[in-house]
């Protein structure tokens, strides 16, 4: 029984269709890996599933609920988060109200939730009072999963977490993913850094120029002579 | 060492910025000549009292003025050319009430909601102030409020709402269009000669040769208060927290679950129940009342808000009353005429000397 389910999506922005016919699937607590060269619509495909991209046809079922063409603030509440590439903190605001944004679409503020947040990433517990945007790259990006984090979600969307970190911040990175898809959270991931993601992985998909390309284990993607070639480098 | 040390950063300084120095120089120049001017005796301390005091007053109509116009521009990113006749809105609206729980009785109801207009009502008979009918002007008050706030959500409804992806310049545009038809509704229900609006004994207040007019105090505490309130809201609860998220990161709100359209409602809302506050507290201690006051007054709010920093809330508060208090000061040295020059040439400085404003890069917060 999968928690995410899209089948032979379309989907672009405005006129431009970037999608055509992608299939994906995410099981329950699983690891996934988009990867595929730039322009593929692996960032595409993540949007597409939170409603920031105009949607053109096909399926997109989360949770036995179709949640094509829904917005974003009513799919977060189904149990989705996405974490964006870049200027995903709200950086005049503190640690711990962009923490609270998190939570924005409850009635009541999740006080133990918050403390899960902080005992996941202690640092955002000790600078709680700062300002986002005095933190460091790193920092931020906790920050954000922090932020997504916030509601508890079964699928976490996470659209390329190492970019623009310092490499000995990156491994740090994939092991926070590690122990947030550990405890139970479905991790859906796009990521330049393709080797070390498809070892982490469960399951990868690579996209090519809007469409499925390859489908298999994690594994299985890192050994196959024809990926390797096209993506990983040799 | 120090020495030597201060030297090559006022070197550096002249260099990298020759401009900010220059005006640095001219600024301690006149700060020194007032206290010239004050110790021969050329200005007396009362006249430079009342200067800072009148300053405070026009500074804190501006400020209040300005925070709504901030919030439209930190959420909605355009500039509201259509505030200055939400302003007057406000006034109209609120004095139509306050003449109507005034003279209810007395004149017709026709003459009190159109203000006198055409049908001869005068205020010196209504004797409206704030200690013969605070509760004409209570009223008052809150109605400006009321209304404003619906009519901004009505025009975003009908005008803005459609063009939410459209940039900037075309937002623009199309307030400036909005203000047009705002100004002339208001004339065509309200004609365009002055009104007086208040009667009977002002109290004021002189210390030391101070005089401060109940009507400017009461201008002066009412937006101090409605900044405080602004400030609470902005800062402590969870809309207030989500308008200062949305004016930080419009995409990231969204994907966060922030409600962006109940927020942009939220901020007309606020945004225009502040400028109608603003309008009739304005009016209220000016005494009178046209359809231009608004527009008038636009160029300078926009100066206020470009000096404290656009789409700064903070920014329009102190921008307001640094603008109000050193168009006044500059009474030392021009003629009251030269007044709006004075503003203006402060604002072309703060543009050439730090052109993000004040509390550039705290946008809101």
């Amino acid at each position: 029984m999968s928690l995410l389910s899209v089948q032979q999506l379309d989907a672009g922005y405005g006129d431009l269709q970037i999608l055509t016919d992608v299939d994906m699937e995410v099981g329950k607590s699983e690891y996934i890996t988009i990867v595929g060269p730039n322009g593929a619509g692996k960032s595409t495909v993540m949007k597409s599933v939170f409603g920031l991209t105009t949607y053109m046809g096909g399926e997109i079922v989360f949770d036995d609920r179709d949640i094509a063409g829904e917005q974003p603030e009513d799919i977060i509440s189904y149990g989705l988060s996405f974490v964006p590439q870049s200027n995903n903190v709200f950086e005049p605001l503190t640690v711990t109200e962009n923490l609270k944004m998190g939570a924005y679409t409850l009635d009541q503020f999740p006080e133990e939730r918050l403390q899960a947040v902080y005992d996941r990433f202690p640092i955002l517990e000790t600078r709680s009072e700062q300002k986002a945007g005095t933190l460091s790259g790193g920092q931020q990006q906790m920050l954000a999963m922090g932020r997504a984090l916030m509601l508890d979600p079964d699928l976490l969307l996470l659209d390329e977490p190492s970019a623009g970190l310092a490499p000995d911040l990156v491994d740090e990175m994939f092991d926070r993913i590690d122990e947030i898809n550990d405890a139970g959270t479905a991790v859906l991931l796009v990521e330049q850094n393709a080797k070390e993601a498809l070892r982490r992985c469960d399951r990868g998909y690579v996209l090519v120029q809007g469409q499925n390309r390859h489908e298999d284990s994690g594994e299985a993607l890192l050994n196959d002579q024809q990926v390797r070639e096209d993506f990983l480098g040799g | 060492m120090a020495a030597r040390d201060y030297y090559s950063r006022g070197q550096n300084l002249l260099y990298n910025r020759p401009v900010l120095v220059i005006f640095a120089v001219i600024g301690v120049f006149l700060v020194f000549d007032i206290l010239r001017q004050l110790g021969t005796g050329t200005i007396v301390v009362t006249d430079l009292m009342s200067y800072l005091w009148n300053g405070l007053v026009l500074g804190m109509s501006l400020g209040l003025a300005g925070v709504g116009l901030s919030m439209t521009y930190s959420i909605l990113n355009f500039a509201n050319f259509a505030h200055g006749d939400l302003i007057t809105s406000g006034a109209f609206a609120g004095w139509a009430t306050a003449f109507l729980i005034a003279g209810l009785g007395e004149f017709s109801v026709e003459a009190l909601v159109l203000i006198g207009g055409p049908i001869a009502v005068g205020s010196n008979e209504l004797g409206i102030n704030v200690v013969n009918t605070p509760l004409a002007l209570l009223a008052g008050l809150l109605v400006a409020a009321a209304l404003t706030a619906v009519l901004s959500l009505l025009l975003d409804r009908i005008v803005f709402k459609p063009m939410r992806s459209a940039d900037g310049v075309t937002l623009m545009i199309a307030s400036v269009g909005v203000a047009l038809f705002l100004r002339n509704f208001l004339t065509f229900s309200f004609l365009t000669d002055s009104r007086g609006l208040t009667g009977g004994n002002v109290p004021q207040f002189t210390i030391a040769d101070v005089t401060f007019g109940g009507h400017q105090i009461t201008l002066v505490v009412v937006a101090a208060l409605l900044m405080l309130g602004t400030h609470i809201l902005l800062q402590y609860t969870k809309i207030g927290m989500a308008m200062r998220a949305m004016a930080a990161n419009k995409d990231l709100a969204k994907v966060t679950g922030i409600p962006t359209e109940r927020v942009v409602k939220l901020t007309w809302i606020i945004g225009g129940g502040l400028t109608g506050c603003a309008g009739f507290l304005i009016a209220l201690q000016q005494g009178t009342l046209t359809v231009t006051m608004g527009w008038d007054l636009l160029l300078l709010v926009f100066a206020a808000v470009i000096l404290g920093g656009v789409g700064s809330i903070y920014g329009a508060m102190v921008g307001g009353v640094i603008l109000g208090i050193a168009s006044r000061l500059a009474l030392v040295w021009i003629p009251a005429s030269f007044l709006l020059v004075a503003a203006f040439v402060i604002m072309i400085v703060m543009l050439l000397v730090r052109p993000s404003g004040l509390f550039s890069g705290r946008t809101t917060a």
